[in-house]
């Protein structure tokens, strides 16, 4: 355990702890947009900015901390000017390069940024390049999806920029961008996501089309399952668990009585 | 010595009492949530509360691939860490029962916690159906 | 070659090798590093070799392939030792006539010879040519008269003695300590003292540990650590086995930049002489020390030479930065405490302890004895190029003054034009105009000047360059470098390079520059990495020291050095003559007038190309 003082309030953390977690644990706010608990911390966005004082250094600096280690004797300010400056210029920058993107706008607009001092982007997307989509893809295995380019021309995009071949359209990663830029559309049985086209399986029950054949076929792999365990959805595994029971605790007792 | 939720089928009266209260003690700002216990009606006047059974060998907290289930050992419940969450429904599909419930894409998924050892389903149950109980 | 099993053999061996060799032999070093092969410098040495056979000199003369000179502009280039005798810009056909007549007969070739572009006179000895004299080769002196693929050049110049005194008299604390002592500062852009993070290193708790070698030398128009390692490749294998030794690895990595095809086979040449030599891998020397290393080819970006991006792509993966609040002195490749220093720092470590500390410490600037950082010693290379006559690779002195560097060894400015500034640290470093001149060139100094040491790149600039473009240059380029991870320096760079090229159009508004400064104090404060960190300099320097040009094109719509093409207008003298060239060159047939009569340029029409400046004779054509 250690002891360090967030926004002058003295906090005990476990050695180990993220100190994004040690000033969330103490109840300050610090906004994050590439963070996320399941995966490893990615220093992209820049946005969990905090002021830090490392025990016995007379300067203070400007760390994330997301991924800064809390330490003992650590002095953090979470709203200081340089970081209110920093953090204030991070969304400043995301800003004019996703107009459109609310997330964005409400974030920058909680500090008081209504315009970006530079030009807008126009016909762009609202990727934001944090990586949480890539990342959870990498994370359950499939890594169907990476970041290419460098510099300004960096981008999330599938091998060749071709529909991805290991994707198995779970749609993991629609679901964790913080933008909503990933377009994941289920029609007719039928999922598109990443221009790729995937055939969904029915529940053998209702009909409903709840799975692509694809990420099904990925659970019956790492389950060693067979396929038969996974074929209804689950409103109706739901269904046949009240059968089940009703028929072992009910009817079971009513032959019991009658005997 | 811990408690468990049990079922009595032959006493539900399908009131839907408990998804009620379990959506509203499930309620976030105020709005509430899916409920995590759901009744079927199995044949005229055929009742059965269906929710998470805590298995001991849980196939959901084993098919979670970024560890965020987990036991609370105070209840002995499973719960969800809903920041550690990343949606991908794989719980879902492996649940052989149907617990694990998808409310919204935006968020994590729901499954019965015993509302943390003091289970709002059971306490307004009016035919004790649902039981909060010592094993 | 057997391998050498003991200090003892190690010495006789030494000794072997120097009797055989004849003081009064002559030696023909010709500099055949990279810069020199567009010449057709290796021609050129088999040709002096096959004529000293046909002139039957062969027991008089050797012929020595060499690693680079630094003098790179006058390739090929040879120098004939012991006289010190210079050639220059020797052609192939050339070859005959140095054997015979220079090396069967003493006579002096004059078209050979190397003239001061300052004083016109033609110079015989190389130590006497101003380019050379006010260096200090300590580094690359050795690798001029070594063939860098032979073991025996290197050993018989008492190469592999500090690491025989090392493993045979020190303790690796010791080790240690005697770097901490001698100052050594990290020649990789940092100046981080090597002893601290030696220390650190082999502190850090753990059994594995690494060193590795950067050679991932990215920035635009360095090459010193590629001389170095394809000139004395065993100077740097020797320096990281001392360092292995005193920090506790057995492994070890030279990542080397993919471009470098020569120093890779040059350092695989060297590992494999030094492995059989039983100077290297198990055993060392026969002192139960063991230290093998490898060479791995570099991710071919320049943010690979960033260390943890470097740790990165070592390790297979793409080469991204990653914080650095865990160091990797403690964490580094796969997660194990690893030290990573620079080509130059390793090289200067054989030579530290062959020396001494004092001896090094009275090279530079401060005062180290107490602490690390008080000061700069030992000797920086710097890549002098850009607006001066000599241009090539300069060893000096740290703490020499820039004027010194520009002009003694540079010749200065070219075609009497004026100085206006130098470009020093490479990319992120920061420009100085003439009132620095005087300063000394040192870690601290510089830094504080607003520019760095960085890798030593120098660059110097007359007054034709434009010092919002050159900093609108240097964005552009971190911008296209940048992994583009963090937000600050992708998006940050992006936005500064928008700035700068609106300005340098004339579009620019005075509340820019507040924003330049207020984006720069973000981008330092906020990137993930020090490109992005370090990326605002040359917009800050430039700003610092030549806001008034910056002004002049926003406020005055007009750029001094007459470069920003939006804003410059060319116009026709009365020097005119009306001989018409000007007319029949422009591409926008701008410009009208008849035979003998007086030119004008029609400003709607002209692009600004400058294709008529070039072209007229009688400087009738101004530009402002
Ligand atoms: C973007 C970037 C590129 C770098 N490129 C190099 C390089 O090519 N060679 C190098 O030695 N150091 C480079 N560095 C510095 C290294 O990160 C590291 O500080 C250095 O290799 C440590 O060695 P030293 O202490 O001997 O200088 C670079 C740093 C950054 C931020
Ligand atoms: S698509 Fe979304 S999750 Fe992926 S990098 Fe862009 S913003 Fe992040
Ligand atoms: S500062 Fe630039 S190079 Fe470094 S991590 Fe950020 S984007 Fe990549
Ligand atoms: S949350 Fe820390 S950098 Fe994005």
């Amino acid at each position: 355990m250690l002891n360090l003082d967030i926004n002058g309030r003295r906090v005990t953390v476990r050695k180990g702890t993220a100190l994004l977690a040690a000033i969330r644990e103490a109840g300050f706010e610090v906004p994050t947009l590439c963070h996320h608990e399941a995966l490893e911390p990615y220093g992209a966005c820049r946005l969990c900015v905090v002021e830090v004082r490392e025990e016995g250094r007379d300067k203070t600096r400007v760390v994330t901390a997301c991924n800064y280690p809390a330490k003992a004797g650590l002095q953090v300010e979470t709203e200081s000017e340089a970081v209110v400056e920093t953090r204030r210029e991070v969304l400043d920058l995301l800003l004019a390069r996703c107009p459109g993107s609310p997330v964005i706008r409400e974030l920058a607009s909680s500090m008081g940024l209504h315009r970006s001092s530079y030009p807008p982007d126009q016909n762009r997307d609202n990727c934001i390049l944090c990586g949480l989509c890539v990342r959870v893809c990498e994370k359950l295995g499939f890594t169907a999806i990476t970041m290419a380019g460098r510099g300004a021309e960096r981008e999330v995009a599938a091998p060749l920029k071709e529909p991805p071949p290991d994707c198995v359209g779970c749609g993991s990663c629609a679901r964790v961008c913080p933008t909503g830029n990933i377009p994941l559309v289920d029609r007719d049985a039928m999922r598109r996501i990443w221009d790729r086209d995937f055939e969904m399986v029915r529940c053998t029950s209702c009909g409903r089309a709840y799975i692509t054949r694809e990420y099904l076929e990925s659970r019956v792999e790492a389950s060693g399952l067979p396929a038969s365990h996974f074929e209804l959805c689950d409103e109706c595994s739901r269904s046949r668990t009240a059968q089940t029971m009703y028929r072992h605790m009910v009817l079971d007792d009513k032959e019991a009585s009658h005997e | 010595m811990s408690k468990m939720l049990m079922v009595t089928p032959g006493r539900c009266i399908g009131c839907r009492t408990c998804e009620v209260a379990c959506a509203f003690r499930h309620a976030e700002a105020g709005v509430p949530g899916r409920s995590r216990v759901q009744v079927r009606t199995l044949a005229k006047d055929v009742w059965v509360p269906i929710l998470c059974l805590q298995c001991d060998d849980a196939a959901c907290v084993q098919a979670c691939p970024v560890s965020a289930l987990w036991r609370n050992a105070e209840t002995g419940a499973i719960e969800v860490q809903e920041d550690r969450c990343v949606r991908c429904n794989v719980c879902v599909v492996a649940c052989p029962f149907g617990n694990m419930t998808v409310e919204s894409p935006k968020k994590a998924v729901i499954k019965c916690d015993v509302c943390g050892g003091d289970p709002a389903c059971a306490q307004f149950c009016p035919t004790r159906a649902l039981e909060y109980l010592e094993v | 070659m057997q391998a050498i099993g003991n200090f003892d053999e190690l010495k006789k061996y030494r000794e072997g090798l120097v009797s055989a060799r004849d003081p009064k032999r002559k030696v023909v070093a010709v500099c055949t590093g990279t810069g020199c092969k567009a010449y057709k410098c290796d021609d050129l040495a088999s040709a002096l070799e096959a004529e000293v056979v046909k002139q039957g000199l062969s027991d008089k003369v050797e012929i020595v392939p060499t690693g680079c000179h630094g003098f790179c502009e006058r390739g090929s280039l040879l120098v004939i030792y012991p006289d010190d005798i210079f050639y220059q810009k020797v052609s192939v056909d050339q070859a005959a006539e140095v054997v015979s007549k220079t090396l069967a007969n003493g006579e002096i070739l004059e078209e050979l010879l190397y003239e001061d572009p300052v004083t016109g006179k033609k110079i015989v000895k190389e130590s006497d040519i101003p380019f050379y004299k006010h260096q200090q080769q300590l580094l690359f002196g050795p690798g001029r008269r070594i063939r860098p693929t032979e073991i025996d050049d290197y050993l018989a110049l008492g190469g592999y003695e500090g690491l025989a005194k090392v493993l045979s008299e020190m303790k690796p604390d010791e080790v240690v300590e005697l770097i901490l002592k001698s100052g050594l500062r990290g020649r990789g852009g940092g100046g981080f003292p090597t002893g601290v993070k030696w220390r650190t290193c082999r502190d850090a708790p753990g059994d594995t540990r690494y060193v590795i070698c950067n050679a991932d030398e990215g920035d635009p128009g360095a090459y010193m650590d590629r001389s170095l390692l394809e000139g004395n490749p065993h100077s740097v294998i020797e320096g990281m086995i001392i360092g292995a030794f005193a920090i506790g690895s057995d492994q070890g990595y030279i990542y080397v930049r993919n471009e470098y095809p020569l120093a890779v086979s040059n350092v695989h040449v060297a590992l494999d002489q030094a492995r059989e030599a039983g100077l290297l891998g198990e055993n060392i020397l026969g002192t139960g020390f063991s230290f093998d290393m490898r060479v791995s080819r570099g991710g071919g970006a320049f943010v690979c030479g960033e260390s943890t991006a470097l740790m990165a792509s070592l390790e297979g993966f793409v080469g991204e930065p990653r914080a650095k609040y865990v160091h990797t002195v403690e964490h580094g490749l796969y997660d194990k405490p690893t030290n990573l220093n620079n080509v130059e720092t390793w090289a200067n470590v054989p030579l530290i302890v062959n020396k001494g500390v004092d001896w090094y410490t009275s090279i530079g600037t401060g005062d180290v004895s107490k602490n690390p950082w008080g000061g700069s010693k030992g000797t920086k290379i710097f890549s002098l190029v850009g607006k001066v006559k000599n241009t090539g690779l300069v060893e000096v002195p740290m703490g020499i003054s820039l004027r010194k560097i520009i002009y003694d060894i540079g010749g200065g400015v070219p075609d009497d034009r004026a100085f206006k500034a130098v470009q020093t640290g490479g990319p992120s470093g920061g420009c100085l105009p003439e009132s620095f001149l005087d300063q000394p060139v040192d870690f601290d100094e510089l830094s504080r000047a607003g520019s760095m040491m960085g890798s030593g790149g120098m660059i110097v600039m007359d007054d034709r360059t434009c010092m919002v473009d050159v900093a609108r240059y240097f964005v552009k380029f971190l911008l296209d470098e940048s992994c583009g991870k963090c937000v600050p320096c992708r998006e940050g760079n992006r936005r500064m390079l928008e700035i700068l090229t609106r300005i340098c159009s004339g579009q620019g508004v005075l509340s820019d520059l507040d924003l330049l400064e207020r984006l720069s104090r973000s981008m330092m404060r906020g990137s993930l990495c020090a490109l992005g960190q370090t990326a605002p300099n040359p917009v800050l320097s430039t700003l610092r020291h030549f806001r008034h040009e910056y002004e002049a094109h926003i406020v005055d719509h007009r750029c001094p050095a007459a470069v920003c093409r939006p804003l410059i207008t060319y116009t026709i003298n009365d020097e005119c003559n009306g001989c018409t060239l000007c007319k029949r060159v422009c591409p926008q047939k701008a410009i009208s007038g008849e035979k003998k009569k007086f030119h004008v340029i029609d400003q709607d029409k002209c692009d600004q190309c400058g294709v008529c400046i070039q072209s007229c004779k009688f400087d009738a054509i101004d530009v402002a």
